[in-house]
């Protein structure tokens, strides 16, 4: 027995407007680094991504792989080849060279994507799930999980849940989970929606479908199992086969710092592009544009009131609402 | 001679229960992407099987679950079948685990079912399965349903490519054994090495609930895969009062990217992530089980197993790992 059980290697308090720092032992072959504390703050996602950045600019021998979450980045290694201590020197000095929050731009791409509401493969998917798991799920009252998003965030109706969907840009901060599988905030923070997970999970959703787990969307690269909240269809994100040229060079669609923006189509429309997609006639909207750190947080600080207003409201709305 | 005598094929008679092709170490640096490695769940048998096979270590093989399996060879070639006890024959013949054996065109390998101790067992031959390679790996990854043969398991009338790497073109090596010290203890009562964190005390569990993890014994669920191994729930003390932002449960954490060997909390059930597993979620993680004792998780039989974890530092785990790489090595290797 080696008497403490603790993880944290180091810490670095916050200062020059850059988050403080929390290095974890994640076995002998990786570390997590975790910035700032545990809150929905994208700014922190921001920093994670100029550090992968950064480190991927920067090769060490023995550096195998990193990996970025919402607030935290894991960076595996071989410690056969590279010391712990030297890993930390090298992150310590990544750190230190990187600009404050305010001042970062970072790489960034707006992709366009349809969205069908309440389409009817997640209607199949719901009515499934009350068939044969829970038939008195309250997340899935009247075979569909959006009226109980609507319920839980207090919202007017489902078009003003459909309409929060479609008035912000959503931003990739990680894939994970699943292969292609992105995790999306909203950028506007007036437009957060909020909802618990399925308990137990769904056995079956279809490929395409978006989904709300928390504050954070989803869309499934594949037909799988889940857990999050499902309201819609968009087009496939993910493609081994490469039928589409924009699944070519790279099956995966979405990149983290990515940011999504949905349309409307109706279900018929978006079939039809599916097809499209399949057969190589769809061209996905993709447009480089870099993103600013600095005009993101002005933004954010002149919406303060607004988005903790709709916080309120929606609280307590959760608050009488049963959890699944 | 037919040309069907004298084709780099093996035939699969018998699938067994789950069978897929592994290497080792998988499909490591895509984690970023959402894939997790994949590869022999037990690397230990896997890369001694190809040692004894005249491969590389890395080289591509045939996960068993539990055994089952009957293959038939369409040319000669050197086979090597270590991991669980089973009773194991060529053409009828009897044949050890762990040791090399040169079979001719049309003979039939077959495993039956395996009592245990061990869950596992991995078939190699000489110049690999040669099953397209998908980013760099011919595993089979499971949860993504990619790599290996269709990205599934194997079924009956499967027709698996030999390779030709390192065969010296007849398909067959020197018959040789892997030396009885140099094999891994197999058991019922297994102790598993892990490194705490990287959510342990004193922020996410308190020092007591890491001395009830290391120090308890916990039986392995019948629920378990290559996805993970699922224990058995334990209502831990926690250091906080809930999962603040991210939820209720004080085992819930925004979500952040997993390490390999991941023994997360889902709530108060403690799951190991296989190589199949997810790379990321919202549960914290206690420990990380080493990598030079990662094989045992592919070893545990769901059906009555029970394991410890043994804290070591990390500098302790990689000391074994060096140690480990020895023991793999031709020194492990002696003539048949």
């Amino acid at each position: 027995m080696n008497g403490t059980a603790a993880a944290i290697i180091g810490q670095r308090p916050a200062a020059e407007g850059k988050p403080g720092i929390t290095y974890r032992q994640a076995g002998e072959r990786a570390v997590l680094v975790e910035y700032g504390e545990m809150e929905l703050d994208l700014t922190l996602n921001f920093f994670v991504l100029a550090v992968d950045k950064m480190l991927s600019e920067r090769p060490l021998k023995g550096l195998a792989e990193t990996a970025p979450g919402f607030r935290s980045i894991l960076v595996s290694y071989d410690p056969l080849e590279l010391a712990a201590d030297d890993l930390l020197g090298h992150l310590q000095a990544v750190h230190e060279d990187l600009p404050a929050e305010r001042e970062m731009e970072l790489p960034s791409r707006l992709i366009k994507l349809p969205i069908a509401f309440d389409d009817s493969q997640s209607r199949a998917a719901v009515r499934r799930y009350i068939d044969s798991i829970r038939p008195d799920a309250p997340n899935c009252e009247g075979g569909t999980n959006i009226d109980y998003i609507v319920r839980y965030n207090g919202l007017s109706g489902r078009d003003e849940l459909f309409g929060s969907v479609l008035a912000t840009e959503h931003w990739t901060a990680f894939i994970g989970f699943f292969p292609g599988l992105p995790f999306m905030f909203p950028v506007d923070p007036r437009h957060t929606v909020v909802v618990p997970k399925y308990n137990p999970t769904r056995t079956w959703t279809a490929e395409g479908t978006v989904g709300l787990g928390g504050p954070c969307y989803a869309i499934y690269p594949v037909e799988s199992p889940g857990g999050y909240q499902i309201f819609g269809r968009t087009l496939p994100v993910y493609d081994l086969q490469g039928r589409n040229r924009v699944f070519r060079e790279n099956p995966l669609l979405l990149r983290p710092g990515d940011r999504v923006r949905f349309h409307r189509v109706g279900e018929d429309e978006l079939l039809g592009m599916f097809e499209d997609v399949r057969a190589d006639r769809y061209s996905y909207q993709i447009e480089e544009q870099p993103f600013d750190v600095g005009a993101y947080l002005d933004e954010a600080g002149r919406l303060r009131e607004e988005s903790a207003e709709r916080r309120r409201r929606r609280e307590e709305a959760a608050a009488r609402t049963p959890v699944p | 001679m037919t040309a069907m005598s004298a084709e780099k094929i093996i035939d699969v008679l018998e699938p067994g229960l789950q069978s897929t092709v592994q290497d080792y170490p998988g499909r490591p640096g895509m984690m970023r992407q959402g894939f997790f490695p994949a590869g022999a769940m037990d690397h230990f048998a896997l890369r001694a099987a190809n040692l004894i096979a005249g491969n590389e270590q890395s080289a591509a093989g045939l996960e068993v679950v539990l055994g089952n399996i009957a293959l038939r060879f369409g040319a000669d070639a050197t086979v090597a079948v270590c991991g669980a006890e089973a009773e194991l024959t060529i053409d009828g013949e009897p044949v050890p685990l762990w040791e090399g054996r040169t079979v001719r065109a049309g003979s039939v390998l077959r495993a039956g079912i395996s009592k245990g101790p061990g869950f596992r067992l991995y078939v190699a031959v000489c110049g690999g399965i040669d099953v397209p390679p998908l980013f760099g790996s011919r595993a089979t990854y499971t949860m993504g349903g990619l790599g290996g043969l269709d990205g599934r398991p194997l079924r009956k009338g499967d027709r698996l490519p030999i390779g030709g790497d390192g065969t010296g073109g007849d398909g067959t090596a020197r018959p040789r054994r892997f030396r009885e010290s140099s094999r891994p203890a197999y058991t019922r009562d297994w102790e598993i090495e892990a490194v705490p964190g990287p959510q342990a005390a004193p922020d996410y569990l308190t020092e007591a609930d890491m001395r009830e993890f290391f120090g308890r014994t916990w039986a392995v669920d019948r629920n378990s895969d290559r996805t993970g191994i699922r224990l058995e729930s334990f209502r831990f003390q926690w250091a906080r009062s809930g999962g603040g932002i991210a939820g209720g449960h004080p085992s819930n954490i925004l979500d952040n990217p997993y390490p390999v060997g991941a023994v997360n909390l889902n709530g108060d059930l403690p799951v190991i992530l296989g190589p199949d597993g997810p790379t990321a979620g919202g549960f914290v993680v206690a420990a990380t089980v080493t990598h030079a004792d990662l094989w045992k998780i592919g070893q545990l039989r769901p059906i009555g197993d029970r394991l410890r974890f043994r804290q070591v530092t990390a500098a302790q785990a990689t000391e074994r790992e060096r140690e480990q790489r020895e023991r793999l090595s031709e020194a492990s290797l002696e003539d048949a």
